[in-house]
């Protein structure tokens, strides 16, 4: 199984893969919709902190409508039609990459593993590689 | 006994569309510069192995070495 | 509106009323966006004369079609005003997430007028608007605030913020964004403190619309993917603008001592590696930026964060001043930050003083006990806070070299390093003709962001005057600072060296407007002529003396460095304007011809 990876001691905070997630999800230019996390640190310890989904599947379990679906890339993604917005998805994620917000959709979202995100990286933060489990 | 420069973006006017030169090693990369009608003072930036160095750096055998003009400045 | 916020926000401070208009399709067609609209309104809405500090005079910030888009370098936003320094145009350009933030909250400009009976912030979240009370805010500096607020309000929302030098109205006080962007040049900041506005705080979470997605989608791609496959990259990211300090040390463009000399004997403690190894932490970038030139360090010594210093930083308040310590040089920049002041005028103004004292037309009685030798970087850090403070020789400084240097006199005009009342940024263009061009007729004073062509002088010959030099000029004039107008970073294309031509089906998939360079081109070269009728209409008896350099660059050749003994010939520098003039379609006084605004069609923009 594959999954996207970071390395925050490489982000410089630049936001591209924001935009880029939010395009694949939703076609928007929206970064407020995008399904990972860059947080600043500043002025100290002046760092940046990446998070993102492990694909890890604890949305999917709970997911009473079962709209959390694996797709051919091998990677959890919603099915947007069918999510209620319970939010028992949210608090399950232990990276918290899952995504309520009503007030900007009629849905819940998640990394879908496209890779835009890691095509308009410039400084080689994210990349996509087999899960360690899979690896072991 | 010989090194490599390889010039980056409008540098390689100079080479005539060539991606780099060879060079004799033992010399300085000013030197290496002026043989090969690149003017030294028009490269920004010299880097001998991926490693920032200075034109009066003395090419050693094997050195690959890239050179940066500054087109836009600050 | 495609590729636009789609709305004007208009904020009256006077009487506290907010109101938002549509954004004109017109100006968006003939303007464009950032640099574009901020002139626009400039013209448009204040009057002629007014006091750069007053309730008439307006601020104005823009963002552009690129701005908050998946385009690389997608993060500038255009500061206009009546400057405070010059009396003249003012549009800095600022880096960071504002912009793009602004965007998302639907807003193409944000045009700030009157003045405020007590101190304010603006708060915007999409459309809930607000002034708010900042009285706990006042006083404080500009990192200090960012944080309260980002602190209060939560990570998604963007600050923009004076220090207190733009409370004080210090005539070149910048604002500052994401702990170390700032809007610099030309006392933008003045304008928001006098206005009694603290902090523009942003969050905006509406989508950007674009004219045709898929097109978008895929020419943003080939940008980045043009970027991540530049050979260079890893080098720009590593080093940003400092990777030039080496360069200019040895070609003799490293301002030195005021400006005196284009070398510096202890130039290697400020070169680029040095200062990677020494003190930065982490690399920073601006909205969708990727080849990050914010170098964020840590001074051990002062315990100290700040982005930076880079290049201009490097020059202006580390070689200019004599100062030959990194960490010296970032704790400057550090005060410059949080005090609120740019860099590059203190760094202008602090020199002219340093040389005023070592030529004995100051004393301890005039600096407040400073012993103000090049090289005191104690002595820096305090004058900087003075400056800020307007406090003894601080208030005297505050004014900017031009007025400082005319109020001291004793022959100090000589070595006040300025154009139009702005300090010359950090490029020593004793011998560059090109690049003393550039500055000479820069449209807001001695810059370098819009044309620069130092390479350019070393490959055809420094001290040549010949009309393809000026031809190369006026070509950047127009070129450069349309990446201002479109809300991006011209560093992709000037670092990297990415083919231009890749930014055009990008602006037409964005805007559903078909354009090419040469139509980009002509909106550079509109803007460059408003902008000196604008010059025009403010300042009576405008002519070519305000085109002219300092002293300093025809007649004291450098004693030390690589541009020892060499100086460009005053009647060279008239050719250069002669030349300049007659291809710009401008009269002998630097005035544009009739036939030129028609050839333009900027008679609207007249009388």
């Amino acid at each position: 199984m594959m999954r996207l990876y970071a390395d925050s001691s490489k982000c410089s905070g630049c936001r591209a893969c924001l935009v880029a997630c939010s395009l694949n999800l939703f076609q928007e230019n929206n970064p407020k919709k995008a399904a990972l996390v860059i947080e600043a640190h500043f002025p100290a310890p002046g760092n940046y902190k990446v998070r993102v989904c492990t694909q890890c599947g604890a949305c999917a379990e709970v997911c009473p409508t079962g709209a959390i679906k694996l797709n051919d890339r091998g990677a959890y993604y919603v099915d947007m039609a069918e999510c209620n917005l319970c939010e028992a998805c949210v608090p399950e994620c232990p990276e918290s990459v899952m995504f309520v917000r009503t007030e900007l959709a009629d849905t819940s979202w998640k990394c879908d593993l496209c890779g835009d995100c890691v095509n308009v990286c410039g400084t080689g933060v994210l990349w996509i590689a087999e899960t360690e489990a899979a690896v072991a | 006994m010989s090194a490599i420069i390889r010039p980056f973006g409008l540098l390689r006017e100079y080479l005539h569309g060539e991606k780099e030169a060879m060079v004799e090693a033992g010399q300085t990369i000013r030197q290496a510069l002026a043989s090969l009608g690149i003017p030294p003072e028009v490269v920004a930036l010299v880097l001998v192995n991926d490693q920032p160095q200075e034109k009066d750096y003395r090419l050693q055998d094997g050195d690959v070495v890239k050179i940066l003009a500054v087109i836009g400045g600050g | 509106m495609n590729g636009y916020g789609g709305q004007i926000l208009r904020v009256n401070l006077s009487n506290g009323q907010i109101t938002k208009e549509p954004t004109s399709p017109e100006m968006a067609r003939e303007f464009v966006g950032g640099r574009g609209f901020g002139l626009y309104f400039l013209l448009k809405e204040v009057p002629p004369k007014v006091d750069p500090l007053g309730p008439q005079n307006k601020l104005i910030i823009s963002s552009g079609p690129f701005s908050g888009l998946m385009i690389p370098g997608a993060g500038k936003c255009d500061w206009t005003t009546k400057a405070p320094l010059t009396g003249g145009y003012a549009s800095a350009s600022m880096g960071g997430h504002f912009t793009a933030e602004m965007k998302y909250a639907g807003l193409d400009s944000i045009i700030l007028e009157g003045i405020s009976p007590k101190p304010v912030y603006l708060l915007i979240d999409d459309n809930k608007i607000e002034l708010r009370d900042a009285s706990h805010l006042w006083g404080k500096g500009s990192m200090v605030v960012e944080k309260t607020l980002k602190d209060q309000y939560g990570e998604e929302f963007q600050v923009a913020a004076i220090g207190p030098a733009g409370e004080n109205c210090v005539s070149f006080a910048h604002i500052n964004h994401d702990y170390g962007r700032q809007a610099g040049r030309g006392g933008v900041g003045a304008v928001m403190g006098s206005k009694k506005v603290k902090a523009i705080v942003v969050r905006g979470t509406k989508s950007i619309p674009v004219a045709d997605l898929e097109a978008y989608r895929k020419a943003g791609m080939e940008l980045f993917k043009a970027c991540k496959e530049a050979e260079m990259l890893k080098e720009w990211s590593s080093y940003g603008t400092t990777i030039v300090v080496s360069w200019c040390d040895e070609v003799g463009a490293l301002p030195t001592r005021n400006f005196s000399a284009g070398s510096f004997e202890d130039g290697k403690n400020l070169y680029g590696p040095v200062m990677r190894q020494k003190i930065v932490i982490t690399d920073k970038g601006c909205f969708g930026c990727p080849s990050p030139c914010g170098k964020y360090s840590r001074v051990q010594r002062y315990n100290t964060y700040v982005e930076g210093p880079e290049y201009e930083t490097i020059g202006m308040i580390g070689s200019n001043l004599g100062l030959s310590s990194i960490e010296d040089v970032a704790h400057a920049n550090y005060l410059c930050d949080e005090w609120g002041i740019d860099t590059i005028s203190a760094g202008g103004v602090i020199a002219w003083a340093m040389e005023c004292y070592e030529k004995g037309i100051f004393t301890k009685a005039d600096t407040d006990g400073l012993e103000l030798k090049f090289g005191n970087a104690d002595a820096v850090f305090k004058l900087i806070e003075k400056i800020a403070k307007k406090e003894g020789i601080g208030a005297l400084l505050a004014d900017g070299v031009k007025r400082a240097a005319q109020k001291v006199g004793k022959g100090s005009e000589k070595w006040a390093i300025h154009v139009k009342g702005m300090e010359q940024s950090a490029y020593a263009t004793h011998n560059a003709t090109a690049m003393l061009l550039a500055y000479m007729t820069c449209d807001v004073g001695a810059h370098h962001n819009r044309a620069w062509a130092i390479t350019y002088d070393l490959q055809v010959g420094r001290e040549r005057v010949a009309p393809e030099k000026v031809a190369r000029v006026i070509w950047l004039q127009h070129f450069r600072p349309m990446f201002d107008v479109l809300g991006g970073c011209r560093l992709q294309w000037v670092e990297l060296g990415i083919d231009r031509n890749l930014y055009l089906p990008a602006l037409e998939a964005i805007t559903g407007i078909h354009r090419t360079w040469e139509d980009l081109e002509l909106v550079g070269e509109r803007l460059w002529n408003l902008a000196r009728l604008y010059w025009m209409r403010e300042i009576d008896g405008f002519d070519r003396s305000w085109d002219l350099p300092a002293p300093r660059f025809y007649e004291e050749p450098p004693t030390s460095g690589a541009t020892k003994g060499q100086i460009t010939r005053f009647e060279d520098v008239q050719k250069l304007l002669d030349l300049y003039y007659e291809q710009r379609g401008w009269s002998s006084q630097g005035h544009p011809t009739p036939q030129t605004i028609e050839r333009l069609g900027l008679q609207s923009f007249v009388n």
